[in-house]
């Protein structure tokens, strides 16, 4: 069985490594591993999610991540720490406690978190800039070496990664994929998989297939190196502000994104001054310190926000894309439901790309 | 170690303060930076590198590099090369224990590389998971350059948006022309720089300028950083901001900070980079030891702020900047040991090595220096012979005795915020690096932004003045003032440019340049 893979990011090299014992699988990447989202996250990852999908996606990832960096002797400098989502009002609060018992019947260890607690855990922390928050499983992956050891692991099983080989056409004939065309050769796949991540919508246009997910794209910079402060994960739920420390020391944060038209990757000026505010209120200890870079990247979510994982009208040809801003915490798992669906023919009802069709 | 007589440079110190480093009163004078105050008091060693713990000292002092990253009042990082004493200042230094000058951790440097070489962190302890998790902790503890602030920053934010018609970045000497020439032509213009004074690297340039008398010949540098100075002063439509550093063009929106605690946001209808250049460095063993100096670094010690930076050095390289140093050394009663040079012949003009040579300097030519010496700061180099590939010829290792080495085998442009705002770059040996395809008046291939200066292509004052004109002038006129006087201005300028590189030192220049021009390119295009 021939499987062409498009998109080296998470999704689509988690698909390569659990197909590649079983089939010939080659991926795609139009330009290079981590030129997308995958290689531009800050490696938060959590399974505090807002659905019990999601939150099983998320479960089952954190297990796969231990797997992965094992077999593959990979280290992905996953440091589990914990993810920490605070709000800085009642009404965000309730939003979160709504999410907490959905969460606590999922079966997830999460607690409700005093703003004092939160500056125990996190020295410089200010009490008084959130009303309160909960804490939870998770907590920073460095997105590089996971991308690096995924590359690692499939080559290893034999697939085969193709960079700088953008797809050009999606050869369909009586309803079903045939091939692909990319740069300028043509490959014969009996199954085509879009992990394409922002840029999906435009491969599945090349199928035929009607795709409306939303591009978002979303800024983050990298604060100088520190001796280690902050552990957890923070993300405020009120104005998108998240941060964390990597395993260098840098404190790296961004703003969650917005829907955007154009697929650049520019930064800006705006995006410092919002951010700064927003990382300084939190941790006002953080005031003074350096920007060492900035950068931008672009990722897509679904119009419902769960993710598209499924065969389309195109017999063979899958969607694997609209993960959103979890692409991290919930890749690993997506990419085995992709390969088992394949391989067995399981079928997704909760994720198929058909749910959109009227 | 401080000069008090020199016979050009006549050194007038501020206040009397005291600083403390790692806890002892050390004295200094207002005006002085933390890191050429601490140097004057003797102290060599500023920090210790990130894996390895190896010894960092004092290296460019224009705050281009990472050597002297030090705790200032409770804020880590901070590079000292850049930060004024004021007194009751409290330094330490950071990454090492107990303090830089003795740390526990320089073991590293001898035995780290044996059982945790490079990538280690990915590759080793990841079976079980246990160990994997107990490794990916502790790796973490000693990651991290510089404590966590012990106190929230007290600098007063505030922030400041600004229309006007010419932003410069760099107050050089191709910044301040262009400021000057965009300013007589009308326009509005705000001038930044991110030292407390204008005049970028002529600060130091001690030395007679040579040329024609139109292009300021026979003046010292100094000299010529004060005339522009000056008649920016005059001009009432140049806004200056000193200790301000740009750190980004955003669609042409020019994000920077004032005096570290002032954003400004600045909206302007033409830009021009001067950003200068930074010194290169050569690979050879030991070459980070403290004691080991880029040329400007020197100058900027010795020139601008009196102190010596040792008693003997020996210098690498024999270009222009190589000789100049040498007897700039000299002239403040520094004994230079040798020049040492790669390449068969001495780089630099006839005079500047007639000069040296009269003084006594030996001159290695077809040597390189091949390590330093020292534990903790430089004791002695060795140099050797190379052969005709380039190799060291075994056998002619010479000790030389030193305690500083000065490399000055050139510079490259700073080129980051030309890359960053979208300019398209090429690579060029004969402009010393990466630089901007620009157009005859120095326009980028982004619209509205210009160059000017050794940013565009490392060639010496005198012509970065000129390309400060021309970039100064052209953005005037394109956003519409001067006139036919001011076209008049600028095409002269042009014609004067081309006539300073008619000469066989302009030859490497002008070959770079056809690789870069814009003109050029679309000529050889059609």
């Amino acid at each position: 069985m021939k499987v062409a893979i498009i998109g080296s990011g998470i999704v689509g090299l988690s698909s390569a490594y659990f197909l590649s014992n079983s089939a010939e699988v080659v991926v795609f990447e139009r330009r290079y591993p981590l030129y997308g989202a995958s290689g531009r996250n800050t490696g938060g990852i959590t399974t505090m999610l807002g659905n019990k999908e999601l939150i099983d996606l998320a479960k089952r990832s954190m297990k796969i991540y231990d797997d992965v960096q094992g077999e593959v002797n990979f280290n992905f400098l996953f440091r589990k720490d914990g993810y920490l989502k605070v709000a800085k009002n009642d009404i965000d609060m309730e939003k979160l406690e709504k999410e907490y018992y959905l969460q606590r019947s999922a079966g997830l260890k999460v607690r409700e978190i005093d703003p004092f607690e939160i500056k125990n855990m996190i020295p410089g922390f200010n009490p008084k800039s959130v009303a309160g928050g909960f804490y939870g499983e998770g907590g920073v992956i460095f997105p590089w070496p996971v991308i690096w050891g995924y590359e690692k692991g499939c080559k290893a099983r034999g697939a085969e990664i193709k960079p700088q080989t953008e797809v050009s056409e999606i050869v369909v004939e009586n309803g079903e994929v045939k091939g692909l065309k990319a740069n300028g050769e043509f490959f014969k796949a009996d199954f085509i998989v879009n992990a394409a991540g922002a840029w999906s919508n435009e491969i599945s246009r090349l199928a035929g297939v009607s795709l409306n997910n939303v591009v978002i794209k979303e800024e983050i910079c990298v604060l100088e190196s520190l001796k280690p402060f902050i552990n957890p994960y923070i993300l405020n739920v009120s104005n998108g502000v998240y941060l964390s420390q990597s395993a260098r020391g840098e404190v790296v944060g961004g703003i969650v994104g917005k829907e955007t038209n154009e697929l650049n990757t520019s930064s800006s000026l705006d995006f410092l001054i919002r951010y700064a505010k927003g990382a300084v209120e939190m941790v006002p200890s953080l005031k003074g310190l350096s920007v060492l870079r900035q950068w931008a990247g672009v990722y897509d979510c679904s119009r419902d926000g769960m993710p598209v994982i499924g065969e389309t009208e195109v017999k063979g040809f899958i969607q694997a894309n609209g993960l959103g801003k979890h692409g991290m915490s919930i890749g690993p798992a997506v990419g085995e439901l992709i390969s088992e669906m394949i391989l067995k023919g399981k079928s997704l009802n909760n994720f198929s790309p058909n749910r959109f069709q009227s | 170690m401080r000069l008090e007589d020199h016979p050009i440079v006549k050194f007038k110190r501020g206040k009397e303060v005291t600083i403390y480093f790692n806890g002892k009163p050390v004295k200094a004078y207002e005006g002085e930076t933390v890191a050429s105050a601490l140097y004057a008091a003797g102290i060599r060693t500023f920090s210790r590198s990130f894996r390895f713990h190896r010894p960092r000292g004092f290296f460019c002092a224009i705050g281009k590099c990472s050597s002297c990253l030090m705790e200032v009042d409770g804020i880590p990082n901070i590079r000292v090369c850049k930060v004024y004493v004021r007194d009751g200042m409290r330094i330490k230094t950071q990454n090492s224990f107990p303090n830089a000058d003795s740390d526990l951790l320089g073991f590293l440097d001898s035995i780290i590389d044996r059982f945790y070489p490079h990538g280690s962190h990915y590759k080793k302890f990841n079976r079980p998971r246990i160990l994997r998790e107990f490794v990916t902790k502790q790796i973490r503890g000693f990651a991290g350059a510089g404590d966590p602030p012990k106190k929230v920053f007290e600098g007063n934010a505030s922030y400041e948006k600004i229309e006007t018609d010419l932003a410069v970045i760099g107050g050089g000497p191709a910044g301040m022309s262009a400021a000057i020439f965009a300013a007589r032509a009308g326009a509005k213009v705000i001038l930044m720089d991110e030292n407390p004074f204008l005049g970028g690297q002529l600060v130091k340039q001690t030395h007679r300028f040579f040329g024609s008398g139109r292009h300021r010949a026979g003046t010292r540098g100094i000299r010529i950083a004060e005339i522009l100075a000056d008649e920016i002063k005059e001009l009432k439509n140049i806004d200056v901001r000193y200790e301000t550093k740009v750190f980004g063009i955003y669609n042409g929106v020019v994000g920077a900070v004032e005096r570290d605690k002032k954003l400004l946001e600045i909206l302007p209808k033409k830009i021009v980079v001067a950003t200068g250049a930074y010194e290169r460095t050569l690979v050879f063993e030991n070459n980070d030891l403290p004691g080991v100096y880029g040329a400007g670094g020197v100058q900027t010690l010795m020139n601008v702020f009196g102190i010596k930076p040792g008693n003997v050095g020996l210098i690498v390289g024999s270009g222009n900047v190589g000789l100049i140093l040498t007897y700039q050394l000299m002239q403040a009663g520094i004994k230079v040991a040798a020049i040492v040079e790669a390449m068969p012949r001495i780089g630099g003009y006839f005079v500047h090595a007639a000069k040296v040579r009269r003084l006594g300097v030996p001159i290695y030519t077809g040597y390189t220096i091949q390590r330093a010496i020292g534990k903790k700061k430089v004791e002695a180099a060795e140099i050797v012979k190379l052969d005709e590939k380039w190799c060291a010829v075994k056998g002619t290792e010479k000790r030389i005795d030193c305690d500083f080495i000065c490399i000055a085998i050139g510079l490259s442009p700073t080129h980051e915020l030309l890359y960053q705002a979208g300019c398209k770059m090429r690579f060029i040996p004969e402009l010393g690096g990466l630089v901007p395809l620009r157009n005859r008046y120095g326009e980028t291939t982004v619209e509205g932004v210009y160059v000017a200066g050794d940013v565009a292509g490392i060639e010496e004052a005198t012509a970065a003045m000129m390309e400060g004109r021309i970039a100064g002038i052209d953005a005037a006129i394109k956003i519409g003032y001067g006139g036919d006087e001011a076209l008049k201005v600028r095409e002269e300028v042009v014609r004067d440019l081309k006539e300073f590189r008619e000469g066989p030192f302009g030859e490497r220049i002008v070959s770079g340049l056809k690789k870069v021009s814009i003109e050029e390119l679309q000529e050889a295009e059609a």
